[in-house]
C-alpha cells in the first residue's frame, strides 16, 4: 500500500540527484575530472530561494530566476578563477582545488547564515494531488516537471545550438576539437555555467522540502556521485537513470528496512559499483581499471 | 652447447583485429648482444612489451630454460630480465642514485633476499651495500659527478644511462634495451657503443637491442632478427642479415647500410 | 639532511618553548599541532609520496582514536601500549580498505575512499555498543610509567617524543626501498612493474603505512581532546587534513609538519568568526594549489632552509653542524662514502 508512495517520493528525490549527476557527468566528459564543488551550487540555489522568498517575499518563479542566476554566476566564477589557471595540471590538482573552492563557499555560507537551520514555508501550501490513488505533494510533481523541462532544454541545446555541438565535440575528442578551431575555454565556461544552473535549480526545487543549512550540499553531492557512478561517468542518460535508481532504492530501503540506512545506501552503492564494474551501467570501458 | 638465455617461440600479439606480432621466434645466446631491427610499425616495441609481460600474448617466452610466459610483469625481473624504455621512465624528482637504486627491488636470489628481508628490510647495512653498488655502477656509466643531481637536470644521454644503471643494479642475466640510441648525437652513440661492449665483456650478460641506428647495430650485435609487419623476415649473424636483399628492401631502399 | 634537521629542530624547540611558557589553552593547541603533524605525515605518505587520492584518512584517525580508548578501557592497556596497538589495528583496517581500493584508477579511488569515509562516520555514529554512538566516548585517564597525566603540559611531554619518533621513522621509511617504490609507482608505473615492483602490493602498503600513522595520530588526538565525538572524523576534517598537506608541501615530510603548525594555529585566531576558518582554509588551498604547488616547503627549499625529503640518495649538506649544538653526531652520508672509498 505504501509502495506507490515510496516510489513517488523516490522519483522526486531521484530527480534531484539526477540533476546533480548530470552536472557532474557533463564536467567529467569535457574536462576529465570529477569536481567536488557542485554541492555548493545546490546550497546556493536553496538559499537563493530562501532569501528571495523570505526577505523579498517574491513569488516562486522569481526564486527560480534568482537561483539560475546564482548558479550560473558561481559556476562561471569557479571555472574562471579556480579551474582555468590549472588547465593542464594533473587531475589530482584539479580535484583538490575544487575541494578548496567547496570549503571556501561553505565558509561563506556559514558566515552569512551561521549554524542555524532554516526552512521554507511550503510553496504550494500543502497542496496534494491524488495520483493513482496516492497523495503526492505538489512540490514533488513540480520537481519532476521542472526537471523534465530542464533536461529537455539541455537536449535541445546540445543537439541544435552551435555551442552545444562544440561541447559535444570537446567531450569526444579534445585535440580534434581544438584542431578545427574550437576554443576549449569557451566550452568549459559553458559546461560550468550549465552545471552551476543544474545544481542551483535542484537546490531551489528541494528547498521547500528540506532543512536548509550551509553544509547541505555535501550530502547531495555524494548522492550525485553515486548516481553518476551507477549510471557511468561518461553517460548522460546514465546519470539520469542512476539518479532515479538511487532515489527510489533509498526510499524503499527506508520504508521496508529502516530509515537509519538512508544515508549509507548511496555509499554502499558507490563502493559496490566501483569495485565490480567501475564503468557503471552505461559507461564506456575506457574509464575504470588501473 | 648451453641453452639460450632467452627463447621466444611463436610469440603472437593482436590488438582487436590488428595483428602486431605474428608467430615471432628467435633465441638470444648467453653473453651475446642480439639486435632487433625493422621498419617503423614492425612491432619491435610490442615485442619488448610482450616479453616484459605488459601486453597479453600467445606463444612462449623462456628465460634460461624457465618458462616465464604466464608471469606478471613484476615477477620477471626476479628471473633476471630487465628492460629500459624508449621514452624514459625515470622519476624526475629523484636523484641519479635514487633512480638507480629502484632497480634493487628486482634482484634475483629470492631466497637470499628473503633472509635479508627477514633480518631487517630497512637496515642501514643493507642500504649501504646497495648505495655502494649504485655508486660503482654510476662510476662505470661515467655519472659520478652527477649522482646527487635530480635527473630532470641531466642531459638526455645521461638520463638514458641512468635507466641502464637501474637495469644493471638488479644483476640481470638479460637486459633489453629499447632504442637506446634514439635522440642521441654521434659522439654520444659512440659512448653508448663503448658502454655496451664494455658491459658485455665485464659483466657477461646477454642483451637484446631494439635499434634504428644501423651503425650501432653493426658494431655491437653479433646476431640480428629482422621484423616486418610483425613477422620475422630474417634471423642470423649480423653481417649476413644486414646484407640480405629482402631486409634492405624492407627499409625501402636504404642501401647505404649494406 | 643537516639543513632540514636544523629547521626541524628549530620548529620543535619553538613548540616546546611555547608549550612551557604558555597557558593551558596554548598547551592544548600545541598538543593539537603535534597530533596533526603525525596525522599529516601519514596523509603525505599516501597522497604525496604514493599519489593516491585517499579520502579515507580521516576515518582511519577515528578508528585509531576509538581503538585507543577501547583498548585502554576494556583491555586495561596502558596508554603507551595502546597507541602502537591502535596504530597496528588501524593499519590492518587500512589494508582491508586498500586491497580493493587500489585496483581502480585515481579518480575512482577518490570516490571509493569518500564512500569509505562516510561509511566509517556512519558506523561511528550508529554502532552504539562499540562506540557509544552520538554520546561519544570519554577517554580514560592516561598514566605513563605509573605517573598519571592531568594537565595539557604533561601530555605534551608524552606526545612530543612520540611525534618525533614517528617523524624519524617516516624519514627512514622514505629513504628506503619502500619509499622509492612508492614514488616509482606514482610517477613511472610501467617501469616500476618491469623493475620488479608489484603495483598493487606497493599501493596497499602505502595505505597500510598511512593508516598506521593515522591510527597513532588518532590515539594522540583522543588523548588531547579527552572526549571522542563521532562527528570529528568526517569530510570537513578530511578537507582540513588535505589543506595541511597541500599547503605544507606535498612530498615533503617537514612540509607536513609545517602545514600542521600553520593550519592548526591560524584558524585558532579566527575561532570567534563563524565560517571564517573555512573561508581561510579554502582560500589558502586554492591559492597554494594554483600558485605554489610545492607548498611552504617549496618556498623554504628555494631559500635553502630545507632540502627535499631524501629517498636514499641525496647529497649530504655541509652547513650548520647542529650536532655540535646538541653534542652528538649522526654519521653523515659523506663520511660514509669517504670511509667506503678508503676500504676499497
Amino acid at each position: 500500500m505504501d509502495l506507490p508512495f515510496y516510489i513517488a517520493v523516490g522519483v522526486s528525490n531521484g530527480t534531484l540527484y539526477a540533476l546533480m549527476a548530470l552536472g557532474l557527468v557533463l564536467l567529467y566528459k569535457t574536462q576529465n575530472f570529477v569536481p567536488f564543488v557542485n554541492g555548493e551550487f545546490f546550497t546556493a540555489g536553496a538559499f537563493a530561494a530562501f532569501s528571495v522568498y523570505n526577505i523579498f517575499a517574491m513569488p516562486y518563479w522569481a526564486a527560480l530566476c534568482v537561483a539560475v542566476l546564482c548558479g550560473a554566476a558561481i559556476g562561471y566564477l569557479c571555472e574562471r578563477a579556480v579551474i582555468r589557471p590549472l588547465a593542464n595540471s594533473h587531475h589530482l590538482s584539479l580535484v583538490m582545488v575544487t575541494v578548496g573552492a567547496s570549503i571556501f563557499l561553505q565558509g561563506l555560507a556559514r558566515m552569512k547564515w551561521g549554524d542555524d537551520i532554516y526552512t521554507l514555508p511550503p510553496i504550494a501550501a500543502d497542496f496534494t494531488v491524488r495520483f493513482a490513488g496516492v497523495p503526492i505533494a505538489a512540490q514533488n510533481l513540480i520537481i519532476v516537471a521542472a526537471a523534465i523541462v530542464l533536461v529537455g532544454a539541455l537536449f535541445l541545446f546540445f543537439t541544435y545550438t552551435t555551442m552545444g555541438k562544440q561541447v559535444r565535440a570537446v567531450s569526444q575528442n579534445l585535440i580534434g576539437a581544438q584542431l578545427i578551431g574550437i576554443n576549449p575555454n569557451t566550452v568549459y565556461r559553458t559546461t560550468w555555467i550549465i552545471s552551476g544552473v543544474l545544481g542551483a535549480v535542484a537546490g531551489m526545487l528541494a528547498a521547500p522540502l528540506t532543512l536548509l543549512y550551509p553544509n547541505m550540499g555535501s550530502e547531495v553531492l555524494i548522492k550525485g556521485f553515486a548516481a553518476a557512478i551507477l549510471g557511468g561517468l561518461t553517460s548522460i542518460p546514465g546519470a539520469l537513470i542512476g539518479g532515479l535508481a538511487i532515489g527510489i532504492s533509498e526510499m524503499l530501503i527506508a520504508g521496508y528496512i529502516s530509515t537509519v540506512f538512508i544515508k549509507i545506501s548511496a555509499f554502499i552503492i558507490i563502493m559496490i559499483v566501483l569495485l565490480i564494474k567501475p564503468e557503471g551501467i552505461f559507461g564506456s570501458k575506457a574509464a575504470g581499471r588501473v | 652447447m648451453s641453452e639460450p638465455m632467452l627463447s621466444v617461440e611463436n610469440l603472437s600479439v593482436s590488438f582487436g583485429g590488428l595483428v602486431a606480432l605474428d608467430k615471432v621466434s628467435f633465441n638470444v645466446e648467453p653473453g651475446q648482444i642480439h639486435g632487433i631491427i625493422g621498419p617503423n610499425g614492425a612491432g619491435k616495441s610490442t615485442l619488448f612489451n610482450a616479453i616484459s609481460g605488459l601486453v597479453p600474448s600467445a606463444g612462449r617466452v623462456c628465460l634460461a630454460g624457465l618458462d616465464v610466459t604466464g608471469l606478471p610483469p613484476h615477477a620477471r625481473p626476479g628471473h633476471g630480465i630487465m628492460r629500459t624504455f624508449q621514452s624514459l621512465q625515470l622519476v624526475a624528482s629523484m636523484t641519479v642514485l635514487e633512480n638507480i637504486l629502484v632497480g634493487v627491488v628486482g634482484r634475483r636470489n629470492a631466497g637470499d633476499r628473503f633472509r635479508k628481508e627477514m633480518k631487517n628490510p630497512f637496515s642501514s647495512a643493507n642500504e649501504r651495500e646497495n648505495l655502494e653498488e649504485a655508486y660503482e655502477i654510476a662510476e662505470v656509466l661515467g655519472l659520478t659527478r652527477l649522482i646527487y643531481k635530480t635527473v630532470d637536470l641531466l642531459t638526455f644521454k645521461e638520463q638514458r644511462f641512468v635507466e641502464i644503471g637501474r637495469a644493471l643494479i638488479s644483476r640481470p642475466k638479460l637486459v633489453m634495451l629499447d632504442e637506446p640510441a634514439a635522440g642521441l648525437a654521434g659522439p654520444e652513440i659512440d659512448e653508448l657503443r663503448d658502454l655496451l661492449l664494455q658491459l658485455q665483456e665485464q659483466k657477461g650478460f646477454a642483451m637484446l637491442l631494439v635499434e634504428h641506428v644501423m651503425s650501432l647495430v653493426k658494431q655491437v650485435c653479433r646476431t640480428v632478427t629482422v621484423l616486418e609487419y610483425g613477422a620475422v623476415i630474417a634471423d642470423g649473424p649480423a653481417a649476413e642479415v644486414l646484407s640480405n636483399p629482402r631486409v634492405i628492401k624492407a627499409y625501402l631502399g636504404e642501401e647505404g647500410y649494406a | 639532511m643537516n639543513r632540514t634537521l636544523t629547521t626541524f629542530s628549530t620548529i620543535v624547540l619553538v613548540l616546546i618553548a611555547v608549550a612551557v611558557l604558555g597557558d593551558a589553552y596554548t598547551q592544548y593547541v600545541v598538543n593539537l599541532v603535534i597530533t596533526f603533524a603525525v596525522i599529516s605525515i601519514g596523509l603525505n605518505i599516501v597522497l604525496g609520496f604514493s599519489g593516491l587520492l585517499s579520502f579515507a584518512h580521516s576515518a582511519f584517525v577515528g578508528v585509531g582514536a576509538y581503538a585507543t580508548a577501547i583498548m585502554m578501557s576494556s583491555l586495561g592497556m596502558p596508554y603507551l601500549f595502546a597507541l602502537p596497538a591502535a596504530g597496528l589495528f588501524t593499519a590492518f583496517i587500512g589494508v582491508l580498505v586498500g586491497l580493493p581500493a587500489v585496483r581502480v584508477k585515481g579518480l575512482y579511488l577518490a570516490l571509493v575512499t569518500i564512500a569509505c569515509l562516510y561509511f566509517f562516520e556512519w558506523t561511528f555514529i550508529h554502532w552504539d555498543p562499540v562506540t557509544n554512538g552520538t554520546d561519544g566516548m570519554v577517554m580514560p585517564d592516561i598514566s605513563v610509567f605509573g605517573i598519571p597525566l592531568f594537565d595539557d603540559l604533561q601530555k605534551t611531554y608524552v606526545l612530543f617524543p612520540v611525534a618525533v619518533l614517528m617523524y624519524w621513522v617516516a624519514t627512514r621509511l622514505m629513504s628506503s626501498r619502500l619509499g622509492r617504490s612508492f614514488v616509482m609507482v606514482r610517477d613511472a608505473e610501467l617501469a616500476a612493474q618491469t623493475c620488479g615492483i608489484n603495483i598493487m602490493k606497493a599501493r596497499t602498503l602505502a595505505f597500510a603505512t598511512s593508516a598506521f600513522y593515522a591510527g597513532v595520530g588518532g590515539g594522540m588526538f583522543a588523548a588531547t581532546v579527552s572526549f571522542i565525538d563521532p562527528h570529528s572524523f568526517g569530510l570537513l576534517q578530511m578537507i582540513m587534513l588535505f589543506g595541511m598537506v597541500l599547503i605544507g608541501g606535498i612530498s615533503s615530510l617537514v612540509g607536513s609538519l609545517i602545514g600542521a603548525v600553520t593550519l592548526t594555529v591560524l584558524p585558532e585566531f579566527l575561532r570567534e568568526f563563524q565560517g571564517a576558518q573555512e573561508v581561510l582554509y579554502g582560500l589558502l588551498m586554492i591559492i597554494f594549489i594554483i600558485y605554489m604547488p610545492n607548498g611552504i616547503a617549496g618556498l623554504l627549499r628555494s631559500k635553502g632552509l630545507i632540502q627535499p625529503t631524501s629517498l636514499g640518495g641525496r647529497k649530504p649538506s655541509v652547513s650548520v653542524p647542529c650536532h655540535k649544538l646538541l653534542g652528538f653526531r649522526f654519521l653523515s652520508t659523506e663520511a660514509l662514502y669517504a670511509r667506503l672509498r678508503r676500504q676499497k
